[in-house]
């Protein structure tokens, strides 16, 4: 990765060829993590070629049609599988899985905690609405953030908060922002393409047609900045951040908790003829006779 | 005095005993001196301990052409004390179980460290019996248990008159326990030694010059492999070139994950044992979008798990080998016993419609040449190619000479791949239209040739469409390939013998060495048939099927499952009425059942014949004609 310049800016610019119809809804919470998205890989400095979009089942999932860059659309709960998949195979390219709190949490749940297990080097960004916009305003795993409950009944149980799943399950990045400051999303997001292992960005990206509670307005009101203070790489201060953040009725925003790691690099695996000829058998032979 | 001919079977408690470490060392003895080696009904179960376990072994002069039925030479029984899990005493389990099979002059070699079994009926069949306190010498005299089955390792080979002066087993020692140092050999030997001994004792002590058998060692040329059709695959798997193999561990396909885990690394590829069979699945989808060749491997209720993912991989285009190592089924059926349940599956399975392509091991020559064929149409069809196998060949073993493997590696082509320099501008589209149905493939990381692909409907872009005449077109487009494939790639089925005028049998999967086996015992009674072969299923190239069964006088249908699946195909797709001859018990077709089948269905008025273990000579339950 080379660092931003006026040539990948303007690779970046352009849209996916040909130019797709966008199609979210006026005012969609998605649209600025869109402008973020291509303002973060202009600033880490990498072409399109040098990317896969991994989408989701959503509306997340078309945010890798609306900009430049390899783009792969799976089954409802699978972005994080493909993406394991091929950053296994090319340790260099710059995986982002873009799904929804949907295709994560619930169908993608078991996919979710083993990745953070695995922590490949990889991000996803999870664009959390709190609801199941595309088929029309069902509960997802997220529905209820910030609203008082008289019970929690086996039909609407309490929301799953990613953040601190991530952080149980392994993650070593995990960060939250808000579509409606594309600014600070864009930083967040940058950071976490570069971190060395597995980065999730719970994004906070109202749907403004079947969540009337979590709105932009309210989201403004309920949520900070993460004081600079804040020690990351500490898990006692994460956990303690959160619920500090709790108490006081209001989400975190920016890298809650952060580990250093040392991934053990790993050759791109063997693609082309040349690569693959004059493979020699004896090894194995050897192990039979 | 039989020479080079025997089936030998070794008998015990699961894992206590390890009944296959005394067939694996016999089996690498016989073969490294020339003799040929078949193991291909592997007895065990779905517990970790204590039940009971079984290892056929067939020793010959040539190479055999099945394992015949389950008539028995020498038994060998390895349990020593009563089970107390178990009602019935474990020694006499093995000696109840498989001691009808011995044939009238055979032998039976027994651990009587607990207690002296009453063989009174036995011996009466004369059928020699050899009780031989193993464990006891190996706990009391050489104070190592473990070296209880190398005494009965060394009791064997006095049997068998084999490899006296311990060249071909001192080098197998050295060769697999020299790195722990000498004595482990050293005390090995002696433990053989001691089961020779308390054999010449018998010997002496019932005036007996041999038991009647003896294997002498033939010159062989060439250095021999004794593997499995699950390494047989495993192997083909990489040196066709596959680098990303993910897997979840299930019976039978478990020992490929294994295999390939400790191989696949020194190719330069890498290995994942997914959380789930469905994430194992898209990690290779992943693998193969980033342009390697990949492969999941699987038994039915894990390829069940799948689908969903095998329908995207149709739909996106991306080229993915299944192995399905079938057993018996349905839901979790029986893990360790073997089926050809799956081929429904494997055509059929899957909300709409996808091009796929299933090819079916019959061998473990096939197991490994059609690994070959398999990353080959994968790469060149960019679609799921199914690779089956079934329980009896995954865990079955078998000697071939090492040429077999270097003559059939086959040089590797990556087909359709877009490189860099075949890229202008802006004008790469993943779905391209074109005559084959096959479009350029990019890779990623390929400047210029930026893909776009989606499982969700799309035009030729990639992208998203609901627009009914781009839907037509690349539905018919994704379709076209198979097509392509009946034309370039599809392969006649095999045949063994003219089939004009004769009963055709017809048959896939592991069930083709008992069937040329039966057809030869029915030459033998003066019925001539004609063997039709499937390896190439689907899609199912009718050009080339449908003339020579035409040829045949009747077509009987030879399968492990409950319907008769292929027969199925054949009718659908061919039009012709088929009999069948089928089996499902979970104990692999014997030549006797197939014999017995055919000979039913010949005689008329059946239609359906489902044959079981216990009268492997005829039928149990037939289905008379018009029913």
């Amino acid at each position: 990765m080379s660092a931003a310049s006026p040539e990948t800016a303007r690779l970046w610019e352009k849209n996916a060829f040909p130019r797709h119809r966008i199609q979210w809804c006026p005012g969609c919470g998605d649209f600025g993590v869109l402008a973020a998205l291509k303002t973060a890989l202009v600033r880490i400095g990498v072409s399109p070629h040098e990317v896969l979009l991994v989408g989701g089942i959503g509306c997340s999932g078309q945010t890798r049609n609306y900009l430049n860059g390899n783009g792969f659309h799976g089954t409802h709960g699978g972005p994080l599988g493909y993406a394991l998949g091929a950053k296994m195979a090319v340790p260099d390219l710059t995986v982002i899985a873009l799904a929804g709190d949907g295709d994560t949490l619930a169908i993608g749940m078991e996919s979710f905690i083993h990745v953070c297990r695995r922590d490949p080097a990889m991000t996803l960004i999870m664009m959390n609405n709190g609801v199941y916009g595309l088929t029309r305003g069902q509960d997802s795993p997220t529905t209820g953030l910030g609203q008082i409950m008289e019970e929690h009944t086996e039909e609407h149980p309490p929301f799953v908060d990613p953040a601190r799943l991530a952080i149980t399950a392994g993650a070593t990045f995990v960060a939250q922002s808000f579509s409606g400051d594309p600014k600070h999303c864009a930083e967040i997001y940058a950071q976490a393409f570069r971190h060395p292992g597995f980065a999730m960005v719970n994004d906070f990206s109202p749907c403004v047609t079947y969540n009337k509670f979590n709105t932009s307005g309210w989201y403004r009101e309920h949520s900070e900045h993460i004081p600079d203070g804040h020690d990351a790489s500490d898990k006692a201060a994460a956990w303690a951040l959160l619920d500090d953040f709790d108490r006081r009725g209001k989400l975190p925003l920016g890298v809650i908790y952060r580990a250093p790691r040392h991934k053990k690099a790993h050759a791109r695996l063997p693609v082309w003829e040349e690569e693959l000829a004059g493979i020699d058998p004896e090894p194995m032979f050897s192990v039979f006779r | 005095m039989v020479v080079n001919n025997l089936k030998l079977l070794v008998g015990g408690v699961q894992l206590r005993d390890a009944v296959t470490t005394v067939t694996d060392i016999l089996g690498k003895l016989f073969m490294r001196a020339g003799l040929h080696v078949l193991a291909m009904e592997r007895g065990y179960a779905s517990t970790i301990y204590g039940a009971h376990q079984f290892d056929p072994l067939v020793v010959s002069a040539s190479a055999p052409l099945s394992y015949g039925d389950d008539r028995t030479d020498i038994l060998v029984a390895l349990e020593h004390d009563a089970n107390p899990d178990s009602s019935i005493q474990p020694n006499r389990d093995t000696i109840l179980r498989h001691g009808k099979n011995l044939k009238e002059g055979g032998v039976l070699i027994y651990d009587n460290s607990a207690e002296t079994v009453e063989t009174g009926e036995l011996q009466a069949r004369g059928i020699k019996v050899f009780p031989l306190p193993a464990r006891r010498i190996a706990q009391r005299e050489l104070k190592l248990e473990v070296t209880k089955n190398t005494i009965v390792t060394g009791a064997l080979l006095r049997l068998l008159e084999f490899d006296m002066d311990y060249v071909l087993f001192g080098a197998y020692l050295e060769g697999r326990f020299l790195s722990k140092g000498r004595g482990v050999v050293d005390i090995n030997l002696e433990a053989a030694r001691r089961g020779r001994a308390a054999v010449e004792e018998i010997l002496s002590g019932n005036g007996w010059e041999s038991v009647g058998y003896r294997l002498e060692p033939q010159p062989s040329a060439e250095p021999n492999l004794l593997l499995t059709g699950n390494e047989a695959v495993a192997m083909g798997s990489i040196l066709a070139g596959c680098r990303f193999y993910s897997g979840y561990p299930i019976t039978p396909a478990t020992s490929i994950l294994e295999f390939l885990d400790v191989h696949m690394p020194r190719y330069g590829g890498r290995v994942l044992q997914g959380q789930n069979e469905r994430e194992s699945m898209r990690a290779a989808i992943g693998a193969s979008i980033a342009g390697v060749r990949s492969a999941v491997g699987s038994s039915g209720p894990g390829i069940s798990l799948k689908i969903e993912e095998l329908g995207l991989a149709g739909a996106t285009e991306t080229p993915l080998v299944i192995i399905d190592t079938q057993r018996a089924g349905p839901a979790t059926g029986m893990p360790t016993k073997s089926e050809q349940g799956d081929l429904a599956m494997a055509i059929y399975a899957g909300h709409g419609e996808i091009p796929r392509i299933v090819l079916s091991a019959g061998t473990i020559e096939e197991c490994y040449s059609l690994a070959f064929e398999a990353f080959d149409l994968a790469d060149k069809y960019q679609c799921p190619v199914f690779l089956l196998s079934d329980l009896t060949l995954t865990d079955g073993r078998q000697n071939l000479p090492q040429s077999f493997f270097t003559e059939n590696q086959k040089p590797i082509v990556r087909h359709g791949l877009v490189r860099a320099s075949d890229v202008r501008g802006d004008g790469y589209h993943r779905f391209e239209m074109t005559e084959s149905g096959i479009s350029p493939r990019s890779i990623v990381g390929t400047p210029d040739a930026i893909f776009k692909v989606s499982g969700t409907e799309h035009d030729e872009t990639g992208l998203i469409t609901t627009d009914p005449s781009k839907r037509k077109a690349i539905f018919e487009k994704r379709m076209r390939k198979m097509q392509t494939y009946l034309k370039e790639d599809a392969k006649p089925p095999q045949v063994f013998g003219s089939p004009d005028g004769v009963p055709l049998l017809i048959g896939w999967g592991s069930t083709k060495m008992p069937l040329l086996d039966a057809q030869a015992r029915l030459r033998a009674e003066g019925i001539d048939t004609c063997l039709i072969y499937f390896t190439h299923i689907w899609p199912f190239p009718v050009h080339l099927v449908q003339p020579l069964l035409r040829q045949g006088s009747m077509l009987i249908v030879v399968e492990q499952n409950y319907a008769g699946q292929l027969a199925d195909v054949i009718q659908q797709e061919c039009l012709v009425e088929t009999r069948r001859v089928l089996k499902y018990n979970g104990r692999p077709f014997y030549t006797a059942d197939i014999a017995g089948g055919v000979r039913q269905v010949l005689a008329g008025g059946t239609r359906v014949v489902r044959v079981g273990e216990e009268a492997p000579d005829a039928a149990i339950e037939t289905v008379p004609e018009g029913d």
